[in-house]
């Protein structure tokens, strides 16, 4: 008898999967991206993660819109919410006309109050966003907060001046960011937008309104038919999917369960490609991998905050003799299968015009790293394989995050790279959190992590000698000639002379060689052949993504 | 009878109060003491130390460990966790919005397990040292061994990848709305049903084996013996006098095993994607979400201890009744 | 059994022994010549062959020595303590039963994600210049032919070759290279090519997997073993003084072992790993602090039991030292209790390492642990099964020996007390 009701049960069971999958219609005008984590915020003020970023500036556009141009190596500014603008002979001030047809999906209309708001908001010390401290073209209070009479004329609804301290050399990079509505957000209390319910439930000027949110599974946006941006031809859903796993990303990428997604390993691109329904595409130069020195002792900066020469990486000689020793080659062809460049300098090769082509680059030799070690007093005297000077045996060890199989690739090649040259390396993996606090604490000999680089080009933050403020320069590096490069650029107008700074600035660097350079890395894209797209570029993989259209 | 009750549940409550605050204190001293904290994830190349100033304060995390202790402890009793840094939402709205996908993935579980466990165990006795019995056993105990992990990546492997029947990931499909009543539910199982049977089949091994076992401690005791030689109705025994004496060892660890449960299927939620307690919890570790941290924890020993209590009660019932029918 | 691992090893592996015994008999040499500079070269791969080729033939001749005093030799063996055996015989002679290096990987184009049972072909190149002058640097010349390091110069793996008078010209895949003759080891003016075969196929790195897994097996018993002894220790001891003491003492262990109890342990476990790193040692230690709350709770309700006692209570008047008694009485007792406890921790801890392993905590990359080979092969799950099902099978294995042995011993010791 039991047979039997597990028999119609098992049938009931078959029926309705059946049932549930015949429900599924056919053709959607609908695309689905799928990405490894949910947001967890809406507003550009907050937006933290790349993807949260994307995301954020889909739904607030900003008054200029920025696109990258491939022949020039550059952004170029087209109108977006400001139909013009105009500079003053001195730079001294902007001032922007309006698109005077622009709502918010509730129907409010947008006008420069907006703007003024904004910016106002992600210059406050209160709402603690992610920009704060960076507004130093304007005039400002002693806590970095924008001074909105000084700063703002606004001289109709329309029509709106800016005005930037004296002396400063504002671009429109200080002013252009995601927009949010004031009629929203005056709301909140300053000190409560961080947590405002408006942040999960956002009120966009762009052509998408978020329609669902179903935390962890999916971001569902429709489009705004009322927006400038909108023609007939665009999608009538945008779904982010929220698939943490690789591989079950992977598998309904092949299974057109979504329609997109970004970062796929070299490994699998083969396979893809040989699929009908496949198109990959990707971007170039947004992130390199490095290995770290620390140019200076972790433990006298730790205990102390003195700066002295690391015993091991403290001469530029040796950094250049360990990239000699480093076959980044290898790793770039058997794990990246060429999807990638090696790098030279912390200059991407997609700004064509500001790279410097003049560089020798320093391609693996072992002897020749070897005979460096050797001139500056590092040989294996003691015969067991490790190569030593003054007693000291050069040994340390190397830490990268777990998780990521192309480092834990790269550092066991790297391993056996310098074992060859006689550095005993030992490796370490630790956990994000863990490392990031290691990073900023300087407290590791070497490590190996990436950087995923802004655009425009941004060096001060990364290579200023001024250790306190310029927290990312993890290895320490300091250079005052490169110093002065980098202020001269900040007050820099025309393309020509900027140029020849930056070839400076390489020449610098690759010559200091304060980490080893090892590649850029591609961002392999897979995108269902239904998509029809046209706008990836460096500047983001779904940016613009309102212009993609669906096959029918 | 009643006063005793309430008195022995009393000291319980007072002890699981305690437990819990312990718990909570323990997991606040351990996070202040770790190294990494929550303003990471603001480093970019805009991030100015000042914002970092800032974010801390605001985090109150400048404050001396003794002070930022008390005030936590006084903000506990009013019943605010905080808010949380990364998802910027009340930690108690956070946690109910994964809770509430575990608590109805854990029962279904814990269901099935009972269920299933039962039924096999109950067919294996009657069919005792039979090729059933035996395959059955060996079987549980082979299955007992298997890995959550190794579990569901063999499943993925099997019926999404190679038979396509089941999807890999995820709770609901995009057009789930449009669906009617039946074919939601239909969409869940669809969705649910590769999770379930790799959060559930360790579990049926584990109650399998001990119902089992009990069941078979209980045949051959003296007074069922007995009462079978004197002729009482097979079904009769079965009702009255086997399947309360059986079930008592069953019901402690059935208690810890729904206590986990509820704390999320931390292996299970990450291979299939699903939005549950375990992956909220394992996020905020990583992502140094000390309020969320610290709130998760203690929702998931409120339900363990809750469950352990539960089980117990039912164990005391059972109890009543067995002294009432030995009285009888 | 143990005479089957035998005889195994000496069939398959009889050169290899060979080498090793030249090894050991050729260190020996340099130990009496240049003491100082063969501690020097003694680093633990090379002690960890020695000591393994010692054991190999120490442990027969032992046995034969032996023979009628070793009574539980003649103990049956079933299939779970088969398996428990033969992963302390892979624990303890690793190097012999494979001479790879676990780490070793070469020509990744060649060697990556190879199935089962596949074989490549080996172009034999000539090593560097070795200059035999002292005898310190033949012995490392010699030891570095026969224990493996994770790199070699001196092969390359190819698909084929074509020799042209004055040089060879290799294919690997679609790439091709070519090498000057002199640099290629020569044998009757022919290049030398050989075999050489995967059984288990190779990972993602072109290491090869049946290496791994028999290198695993340490990984995997030194952390299941550690942790257990940390949690034996905790729990013995905290057992043992809150039982003897009472009071205030046993109130706070009891709320300790609450605490512990309170809440899914495996967070605690991944709050203290992402917090204090995860090397091996922490992984080891963080185990052992997850399992000790049920010896403490056995060890605890036995001393109590036994303390009050008739006679012991009559042993105390009698002026013994109270400890000495405890320790005398309730030892035996708790003994089975504990075993059993250990080996269902001990399977516990090798099913949670894994699992920490999966989710990008374990021990990382360096060391060859199940369930970090498990975590690396899903990635890879629809190209390369092999690589998740190996591991995996044996993992099941142990785990449901360990549980077979735990669950017969309490069997065992439940129909003991009837």
């Amino acid at each position: 008898m039991n047979n039997r009701i597990i028999v119609i049960l098992s049938f009931i069971f078959i029926l309705l999967l059946s049932a549930c999958k015949s429900e599924q219609p056919e053709y959607n005008n609908r695309i689905v991206i799928g990405i490894p984590a949910d947001v967890k915020t809406f507003n550009p003020l907050f937006a933290l993660s790349v993807n949260e970023g994307a995301i954020s500036e889909l739904i607030f556009l900003s008054l200029i819109d920025f696109r990258w141009n491939d022949e020039l190596g550059e952004v170029e500014a087209f109108p977006s919410l400001a139909e013009s603008w105009d500079w003053a002979e001195d730079k001294s001030s902007i001032t922007f006309k309006l698109r005077s047809d622009v709502l918010w999906s509730d129907s409010t209309s947008f006008t420069a109050a907006d703007v003024v708001f904004s910016l106002d908001v992600y210059s406050d010390p209160e709402v603690q966003s992610r920009l704060y401290g960076i507004f130093e073209d304007f005039y400002t209070d002693e806590q970095n907060h924008i001074n909105v009479e000084k700063t703002f004329i606004i001289k109709s609804d329309y029509e709106l001046q800016i005005n930037f301290k004296p002396g400063s050399s504002p671009d429109l990079f200080d002013v252009v960011h995601p927009v949010i509505p004031k009629h929203i957000y005056e709301k909140y209390e300053r000190k409560d937008l961080g947590t405002a319910e408006a942040n999960f439930s956002p009120v966009s000027n762009s052509p998408f309104i978020l329609k669902k949110w179903d935390r962890n599974q999916t971001i569902t946006f429709g489009v705004n038919k009322k927006s400038f941006l909108y023609d007939e031809n665009s999608v009538d859903e945008l779904v982010f999917k929220i698939i943490p796993d690789y591989t079950s990303r992977l598998t309904q990428l092949k299974m057109n369960e979504i329609d997109f997604m970004e970062l796929i390993s070299a490994e699998d691109v083969l396979e893809l490609s040989e699929m009908e329904n496949m198109i990959i595409k990707t971007i170039e130069g947004r992130e390199y991998d490095y290995i770290g020195w620390n140019n200076i002792d972790p433990e006298l900066f730790s205990t102390s905050g003195g700066v002295t020469p690391n015993k091991f990486f403290g001469e530029s000689e040796i950094r250049i003799a360990l990239t000699y020793a480093i076959n980044r080659k290898e790793i770039l062809e058997e794990y990246l299968y060429n999807y990638g460049t090696l790098a030279t300098t912390p200059v991407s090769p997609i700004f064509t015009y500001f790279v410097n082509p003049e560089l020798e680059k320093y391609n693996y030799d072992p002897d020749k790293a070897r005979s460096i070690l050797s001139k500056h007093g590092w040989s294996d005297s003691n015969n067991d394989g490790v190569i030593d000077k003054n007693g000291t045996e050069f040994k340390f060890t190397l830490t990268y995050p777990g998780g990521n199989p192309l480092r834990s690739y790269a550092s066991t090649l790297l391993k056996n790279n310098l074992k060859f040259v006689g550095i005993d390396v030992s490796l370490e993996t630790m956990e994000m959190g863990t490392f990031i606090e290691k990073l900023l604490s300087k407290s590791m000999d070497a490590w190996m992590a990436a950087w995923y680089i802004p655009i425009p080009i941004e060096l001060k933050a990364f290579w200023y000698s001024d250790l306190y403020n310029t927290q990312m320069n993890f290895v320490s590096y300091q250079n005052s000639a490169a110093d002065k490069i980098m202020n001269d650029l900040l007050k820099e107008q025309s393309r020509e002379s900027k140029r020849k700074l930056y070839f400076e600035f390489q020449k610098i660097i690759h010559e200091d060689q304060p980490m080893t350079f090892m590649y850029w890395k591609s961002n392999i894209i897979g995108i269902n052949k239904r998509v029809v797209q046209k706008t990836i570029s460096p500047l983001g993989a779904i940016t613009h993504c309102w212009e993609w259209t669906v096959n029918r | 009878m009643n006063k005793v009750f309430i008195k022995s549940l009393s000291k319980r409550i007072v002890t699981s109060i305690i437990t819990l605050f312990l718990l909570v204190s323990f997991l606040f001293v351990l996070t202040r003491l770790s190294p990494g904290d929550p303003t990471q994830k603001y480093l970019s190349a805009e991030f100015s130390p000042e914002l970092k100033e800032k974010v801390t304060a605001s985090f109150k995390l400048d404050q001396p460990i003794f002070n930022q202790y008390i005030n936590f402890v006084a903000n506990i009793f009013k019943g605010n966790f905080g808010i949380s840094y990364g998802y910027r939402q009340p930690v108690l709205s956070v946690v109910w919005q994964f809770l509430s996908f575990t608590l109805v993935f854990a029962t279904l579980s814990f269901l099935l397990q009972i269920i299933v466990s039962s039924f096999l165990a109950f067919k294996s006795i009657r069919n005792k040292g039979k090729l059933f019995d035996r395959s059955v056993l060996n079987i549980s105990l082979i299955v007992y061994a298997i890995p959550a992990f190794v579990l569901g990546l063999s499943l993925i492997y099997i019926f999404s990848i190679q038979l396509d029947l089941f999807p890999s990931s995820g709770l609901r499909s995009l057009d789930f709305e449009s669906n009617s009543f039946f074919g939601k539910i239909g969409d869940y199982i669809y969705h649910l049903s590769l999770p379930l049977i790799t959060l559930s089949l360790a579990g049926i091994a584990l109650f399998y084996k001990y119902l089992r076992e009990s069941l078979e401690d209980v045949y051959q005791q003296n007074f069922i013996l007995n009462l079978k030689a004197s002729g009482y109705d097979q079904s009769t025994i079965l009702k009255k006098h086997v399947l309360p004496n059986a079930v008592r060892p069953l019901l402690s660890i059935a208690g810890i095993e729904l206590g986990i449960l509820l704390g999320g299927a931390l292996i299970t939620e990450v291979i299939f994607s699903l939005p549950g307690m375990g992956r909220l919890m394992m996020d905020s570790i990583f992502a140094r979400d000390y309020p969320l941290v610290i709130g998760c924890a203690l929702t998931a020993g409120v339900l363990m201890i809750a469950s352990n209590f539960l089980a117990d009660m039912i164990k005391m019932k059972l109890d009543k009744r067995l002294i009432k029918g030995l009285i009888n | 059994m143990l005479v089957i691992f035998w005889i195994l090893i000496l069939v398959f592996r009889m050169k290899f022994l060979y080498n090793l015994i030249q090894l050991w008999e050729k260190y020996f040499l340099l130990l009496t010549n240049d003491l100082q500079k063969a501690i020097q070269l003694l680093d633990s791969q090379l002690l960890d062959v020695l000591i393994s080729i010692t054991l190999f033939i120490l442990i027969p001749a032992l046995f034969l020595f032996f023979r009628k005093k070793l009574k539980f030799l003649s103990i049956n063996i079933n299939f779970s303590l088969a398996v428990l055996l033969t992963l302390l015989l892979a624990f303890v002679f690793a190097p012999i039963i494979t001479d790879e290096n676990p780490e070793f990987q070469k020509d990744l184009r060649m060697t990556k994600l190879l199935p089962p049972f596949s074989k490549v072909k080996v172009l034999h190149l000539k090593a560097g210049d070795i200059s035999n002058s002292s005898a310190a640097e033949k012995f490392i010349a010699f030891k570095n032919q026969i224990v493996k390091q994770s790199y070699a110069n001196n092969i390359i793996f190819i698909d084929n070759i074509k020799r042209k008078p004055d040089k060879i010209i290799y294919l690997q895949k679609e790439k091709s290279g070519e090498l000057d003759l002199n640099r290629v080891q020569l044998k009757n003016n022919k290049s030398i090519v050989t075999n050489k075969s995967f059984i288990l196929g190779t990972d993602e790195f072109g290491r090869d997997i049946f290496t791994r897994l028999v290198y695993g097996v340490r990984i995997s018993i030194l952390v299941g073993l550690g942790s257990v002894v940390v949690s034996l220790l905790i729990g013995l001891s905290l057992g043992f003084i809150a039982g003897t003491r009472g009071g205030i003492i046993d109130i706070i262990f009891s709320r300790l072992t609450d605490l512990f109890l309170a809440f899914p342990i495996i967070y605690l476990i991944i709050l203290i790993l992402a917090m204090f790193g995860n090397s091996l040692l922490t992984v080891i230690i963080v185990l052992g602090l997850s399992g000790w709350m049920s010896l403490f709770k056995i060890v605890k309700s036995e001393v109590l039991s036994v303390k009050n006692k008739d006679y012991i209570t009559s042993a105390v008047m009698m002026g013994l030292p109270k400890m000495t008694i405890l320790t005398k009485e309730i030892l035996p007792v708790i003994m089975i209790p504990i075993i059993v406890n250990v080996i269902f921790q001990f399977s516990n801890v090798i099913l949670a390492e894994s699992a920490l392993s999966y989710l990008g905590l374990g021990t990382g990359n360096s060391y060859p642990s199940w369930g970090a080979m498990i975590e690396s092969g899903q990635q890879y799950i629809t190209k390369a099964w092999w690589m998740i099902l190996f591991p995996g099978i044996i993992l099941i294995f142990t785990l449901f020996s360990a549980n077979n042995l735990g669950k017969n011993l309490n069997k065992a010791n439940i129909s003991v007390m009837h």
